[in-house]
């Protein structure tokens, strides 16, 4: 009990002294923030790289999981992984709708949405008269489409009009490149249209596509009567592993069905790897290296300060508080730089659309920055333990200094 | 029964290895410095007066031999135990103050006083009695650059005396300091000595240190005069056993 007693108190005298030293090491830390701004500067660096490999993976996985709905199914050619490698026939979509389990209206016409989506070769000029191509989503739509878009919202302009070449553009596009506004012209594989209208999504993968008439889609893109998926919604969701071994025992029907949530998540993640594949590894190697900058700028505050440190031990502070003293130092160093990696990415880009070429698509997707507060909290978590390490191997330096040398030096 | 403060050197070596050679600094070396003395080591560079200096205080521990001070023997201590002992036991005074430069004299006089169980009122009612002591109290806002070399060494003593150490140990106190500074400093040590009962232990190559000391050893004739004896003793032990064996034949 006694002992327990002394190793409380014992702790107690520590953590006193290592405050008292802690706050003076603060104090003077203006003084040595030239010396430390190696440090500091790598340590927001790998912050900042860190923050923003976060921030692109959630803004996309954001993006993407919040383009899918449970109940809705996507239906496509057997083997096709996207959109964009399917081909389907306008019977295949008849003997769906037929299907009993399918949302009927109510003048019992089945709820499907057949849609064509072609990768888009899109023309227009930019604010210095510059031809600009980029490479976006064109979806062909039906009249009922909107149904599986609840979320759908025509934030300026009209719809099209069918049989016209018009098309309305999704709102991510609008931000990303501010000169397509509602009446502009642009060229799409060769022809004119007429952007009617601009939409939102809440933010979804469709935000990224242009939309028009699915009849002219065809026509302009030479499909025939073909479409490319087809979207629609079951009376109970539970149906659907029975309805996918009825629609598989169908000599007539060679299609793969998948919930457009589950499309979408697969997608999100087969895109957010990449960037986590090439952005962490950047990140571990910079935090190699700030780590090295934390540790020599340390060491050199060791040495500039070895009879400051001996003082403090001939005074009578135990090495251990001394220790501790230099950990906290390296961790407020870490400190001042995670804020100044994150604090001018998150004034700049939080909420900024960024855009990256989906492979299975090959067209543009577009996402938010979202640079929330869990992500601040784990970059600057990156920080603080490049700083703690960095701080440890001077801090034990700092312990076993021997006193006698050290005020001789 | 020992005093309090006697600090008590016993059969000290103390050597240390550079490179392949072992450097012997001290042999066989005994000292009593009795509570209240104030004692200057003088003699020249390299015979180990701070080295005896950092002995007393438990910075440094011998090869062989017994170091004990108020009659505690510190030199088997772990360095634990020292640093507690030395928190409440020793106060140190150095050639450079080495004060903190981002405190301000009080700041730097309170900080021995973050190892005692004090709240900070009572720190700082310390550490503004050891600079009324030094004659710093007007100084006591001023930062360290502030202040000439002689006023940072009087806040050095301050800072040495506030946990009311009864030994303190002063390497070249005034080693950095003009002449008059330098009588300033050793004047206070001796109102230290004479007025506070503090044990003084002071390395210096001022000679008129003297004139405060209440004892000065000259190192190199200590320790010649130490070695005589101790040679002299040999012979008498080596005749006397002769003497014996003669008679026994």
């Amino acid at each position: 009990m006694s002992q327990s007693l002394g190793l409380i108190e014992q702790l107690y005298i520590n953590i006193k002294q290592a405050q008292a030293l802690t706050v003076i090491n603060f104090k003077s830390f203006p003084q040595r923030i030239a010396a430390s701004l190696v440090s500091i500067i790598s340590i927001g660096c790998v912050a900042a790289v860190i923050l923003s490999v976060l921030a692109m993976t959630e803004g996309m996985m954001k993006t993407l999981h919040q383009s899918g709905l449970d109940n809705t199914i996507l239906v496509m050619r057997a083997g096709a992984v996207s959109e964009l490698q399917s081909v389907m026939f306008p019977v295949e979509m008849n003997i769906l709708a037929n299907n009993e389990k399918v949302i009927r209206d109510e003048q019992g016409q089945a709820q499907v949405s057949a849609e064509m989506f072609v990768n888009a070769e899109v023309n227009f000029n930019d604010a210095s008269g510059e031809q600009v191509s980029k490479s976006l989503a064109l979806r062909g739509i039906s009249a009922t489409t909107t149904l599986f878009r609840p979320n759908f919202k025509l934030v300026s302009g009209k719809l099209f009009n069918t049989g016209v070449r018009e098309l309305l553009i999704g709102q991510a596009i609008a931000r990303r490149m501010p000169e397509l506004i509602v009446d502009r012209i642009i060229t799409l594989g060769g022809a004119q249209w007429k952007i009617s209208g601009i939409f939102s999504d809440e933010n979804s993968v469709f935000e990224s596509e242009l939309w028009a008439d699915i009849g002219m889609v065809q026509s302009d893109y030479q499909r025939g009567n073909t479409i490319q998926s087809i979207r629609l919604a079951l009376n109970d969701s539970n149906d659907l592993a029975a309805l996918e071994k009825e629609w598989q025992d169908d000599p007539r029907l060679n299609i793969r069905i998948i919930t457009e949530k589950q499309f979408f998540a697969d997608q999100a993640e087969s895109l957010t790897r990449l960037i986590r594949w090439l952005g962490f590894p950047v990140a571990l190697v910079m935090a190699l290296g700030a780590m090295v900058a934390a540790l020599n700028t340390m060491y050199a505050a060791i040495a500039s300060r070895s009879k400051e440190i001996a003082t403090h031990k001939a005074i009578g502070f135990t090495p251990f508080a001394i220790s501790v003293s230099i950990v906290c130092e390296a961790v407020l160093i870490a400190l001042v730089g995670g804020a100044l990696g994150i604090l001018p990415l998150y004034l700049v880009f939080d909420g900024w659309t960024a855009a990256t070429q989906n492979a299975s698509s090959l067209s543009q997707i577009m996402f938010n920055f979202d640079i929330n507060a869990i992500l601040i909290a784990k970059s600057m978590a990156l920080a603080l333990l490049i700083g703690l390490l960095g701080g440890l191997l001077p801090a034990f330096k700092a312990m076993k200094l021997p006193v006698t040398q050290a005020l001789r030096d | 029964m020992q005093n309090n403060n006697e600090i008590i050197l016993k059969a000290i070596n103390k050597s240390y290895q550079k490179g392949d050679n072992t450097v012997v600094v001290h042999d066989n070396f005994n000292l009593t410095i009795k509570s209240g003395e104030f004692v200057a080591l003088m003699g020249p560079s390299g015979l180990g007066k701070s080295t005896l200096l950092h002995l007393m205080g438990g910075l440094d521990q011998p090869t062989q031999g017994e170091v004990w001070i108020g009659g505690q023997r510190i030199d088997n201590l772990t360095q634990k135990q020292l640093t507690q002992w030395r928190a409440q036991s020793i106060g140190f005074v150095f050639q450079s103050h080495h004060l903190l430069p981002v405190l301000s004299a009080q700041g730097n006089v309170e900080l021995p006083l973050a190892l005692t169980p004090l709240n900070r009122k009572q720190r700082k009612e310390h550490a503004s009695m050891a600079l009324q002591l030094v004659s710093m109290s007007e100084r006591a806002d001023h930062y360290p650059k502030e202040l000439s070399g002689g006023q940072e060494q009087r806040v050095a003593i301050a800072r040495a005396i506030v946990s009311d150490p009864q030994i303190l140990l002063c390497d070249e106190p005034t080693g950095n300091l003009d002449r008059k500074t330098a009588d300033e400093i050793l004047a206070l040590l001796a109102k230290l000595n004479s007025e506070l009962g503090k044990t003084i232990v002071m390395v210096t190559h001022d000679n008129k240190a003297a004139e405060y000391a209440t004892r000065v050893i000259n190192l190199e004739s200590y320790i010649l005069s130490q070695n005589k004896a101790q040679a002299e003793a040999q012979n008498n032990k080596m005749n006397k056993a002769e003497v014996s064996l003669g008679s026994n034949l």
